[in-house]
């Protein structure tokens, strides 16, 4: 199984996750791996359109499901898997604002990355990536904040510090969001972005 | 009064953010794209979901490998999905002397949830019951039942919110204390108590942004054998067990080993001091309970029943390991009516 894919690499070229895709095909336990790469994507798109966390979850769920279930149907003819993936999380949308009596919008997405609004999944998707690489004070304090909809107040009182020092883990975590982010998307040198290692040897004590 | 700090201004934005997404970001040129980056993250995924649903989907992952080997052979398609809904791949059963009193103490002090209380073929105590996403069975004796058996108690290890707070309701609650609440140097808070029925709780709270480290689930079985590495080998060769980690001193004691089996986590600490072996009882839903029991027997096991159907819809075979823990190994075949 391969590790949780850091942000900083690029979604893996093609022919890479043509042999992911083929040996899931072959041994399901494989999944994993493609679910590793693309859970934030698909649930990027999600959320974007249905807003309600929950049901953002169950559609998130429903659509890899369904992927594991169909993977022998899927079929390399020049459609990322990802793109495929996508499909079947419009279906599950439209299908449950049937259900829900209610009309939605939703892009057609047959090309990840050439439409404005898979841009700004795949650039959200890429984010909620980064939060894994930020120092371990400042992702507890982001993922408690933002995941778990936490009060600062409550998060200080689970992680045992004071309100001000959570708050500043804040700051510092979203700042480092977004130097890692512009580096990312090219808008800065990498050289500007402070690593945990950096940090750590300028004796940063909020990491 | 004083001007609030940088901190506190960013905090008001993305207060302001997550109360209301689409809300204006401020105006301020240092807080705009920090403003802006919170308002992405108001849709940031919950780590525990993204860990449950990959749980979900590696359990589901030998379902389809199944469904596919059995294509072309109708007759042994299953109608229904062989691991019940709520259930993973290792159930702990725990049998009691008077286990409606174990029930009892698992309700108030851990929030247990009684799904069915029933009485079983052989006159005793059968429960399903469950600790937030953990099922657990306990089964044995009680007033007025007639029951007569050997009471098999067991150790786990088990994440709460707040592990002091726990550890005194066990306490109240008839327990006896192993170790009074500590930090630990492995990142989380714990103590342990033995309950009147004997069961080990190594009750722990992660120090984390959730008070159990992502994926993990509530409750965890925990094995303590005089050795760690064959009971090791005999769960891979039998269940497909994987070792995740080790944890050893020099002299070659392992304190703590880590595994899984199917979707499930366990662990090992060899036995020391009060933590002796305590030869268990596990319920291991498998999709092919037929090919385990062969692969247990093969594994060095022995046969306590051969696979066969049960009337609450299981197939069903029982083994004992070397090590003296009993297995019942399970394919769920037919759904049936709560409490038959």
């Amino acid at each position: 199984m391969v590790a949780r894919a850091p942000a900083s690499q690029q979604p893996p070229e093609q022919t890479d996750e043509r042999l992911l895709v083929e040996a899931a095909q072959k041994d399901p336990a494989r999944f994993a791996d493609l679910y590793e790469i693309h859970f934030e994507r698909v649930y990027a798109f999600i959320a974007r359109r249905v807003g309600d966390r929950d049901a953002a979850e169950d559609l998130t769920s429903d659509v890899f499901h369904k992927a594991l279930a169909n993977l022998k149907r899927f079929e390399w003819r020049g459609v990322p898997f990802g793109a495929w993936l996508l499909r079947i999380a419009v279906n599950a949308i439209v299908d449950r604002s049937k259900r829900h009596g209610r009309e939605i919008a939703v892009d057609d997405p047959p090309e990840l990355s050439t439409r404005p609004g898979l841009q700004q999944v795949e650039d959200r998707a890429r984010l909620f990536r980064l939060v894994d690489e930020l120092p371990k004070n400042q992702r507890h304090v982001v993922v408690m904040r933002f995941a778990e909809q936490k009060s600062i107040r409550e998060i200080a009182q689970h992680l045992k510090r004071s309100e001000g020092a959570i708050k500043q883990l804040q700051f510092r975590g979203l700042e480092n969001l977004r130097d890692r982010f512009e580096v990312l998307k090219g808008d800065r040198p990498k050289k500007n972005v402070t690593t945990k290692k950096e940090k750590k040897k300028s004796g940063g004590r909020n990491g | 009064m004083a001007k609030p700090s940088r901190f506190e201004e960013l905090d008001q934005a993305v207060t302001g953010v997550l109360l209301h997404p689409d809300a204006p970001l401020p105006a301020d040129p240092r807080l705009a794209p920090l403003a802006r980056i919170a308002a992405e993250l108001t849709s940031l995924p919950r780590p525990a979901f993204r860990a449950r649903l990959k749980s979900d989907l590696e359990r589901n992952a030998p379902m389809v490998t199944l469904k596919e080997s059995t294509k072309h052979e109708e007759a042994k398609q299953p109608a229904v999905n062989p691991i019940p809904q709520g259930y993973r791949t290792v159930t702990p059963y725990i049998v009691a002397e008077n286990a409606d009193g174990l029930i009892e103490f698992l309700k108030n002090t851990f929030g247990a949830e009684e799904k069915l209380r029933a009485i079983g073929p052989a006159g005793g105590r059968h429960a399903d019951l469950r600790i937030e996403d953990s099922a657990l069975m306990v089964g044995g004796g009680g007033a007025g039942l007639a029951w007569k058996g050997k009471p098999i108690p067991s150790a786990f290890h088990i994440y709460v919110p707040d592990c002091d707070a726990v550890y005194q309701r066990a306490l109240q609650q008839g327990a006896t204390s192993i170790t009074e609440p500590a930090d630990q140097p492995y990142g989380e808070r714990s103590a342990g108590i033995k309950d009147a029925a004997g069961n080990h709780w190594y009750i722990a709270t992660y120090k984390g942004p959730n008070y159990k480290w992502e994926g993990a689930p509530t409750v965890q079985p925990y094995m303590h054998p005089l050795r760690a590495g064959p009971v090791m080998t005999f769960l891979k060769q039998a269940f497909g067990a994987q070792e995740l980690g080790r944890h050893a001193s020099p002299d070659g004691v392992i304190h703590h080993l880590m595994l899984k089996i199917g979707d499930s986590f366990m662990e090992m600490g060899e036995a020391q001091g009060p933590y002796q072996p305590m030869p268990a009882m596990y319920y291991l839903y498998v999709p092919d309970c037929d090919a385990a029991y062969q692969r247990a027997l093969q594994a060095g096991a022995t046969s306590l029943s051969e696979p066969a159907d049960q009337p609450y819809g299981d197939r069903n075979a029982g083994v004992k390991d070397a090590f003296g823990n009993q297995w019942y190994i399970a394919t769920h075949v037919k759904d049936v009516a709560p409490g038959q």
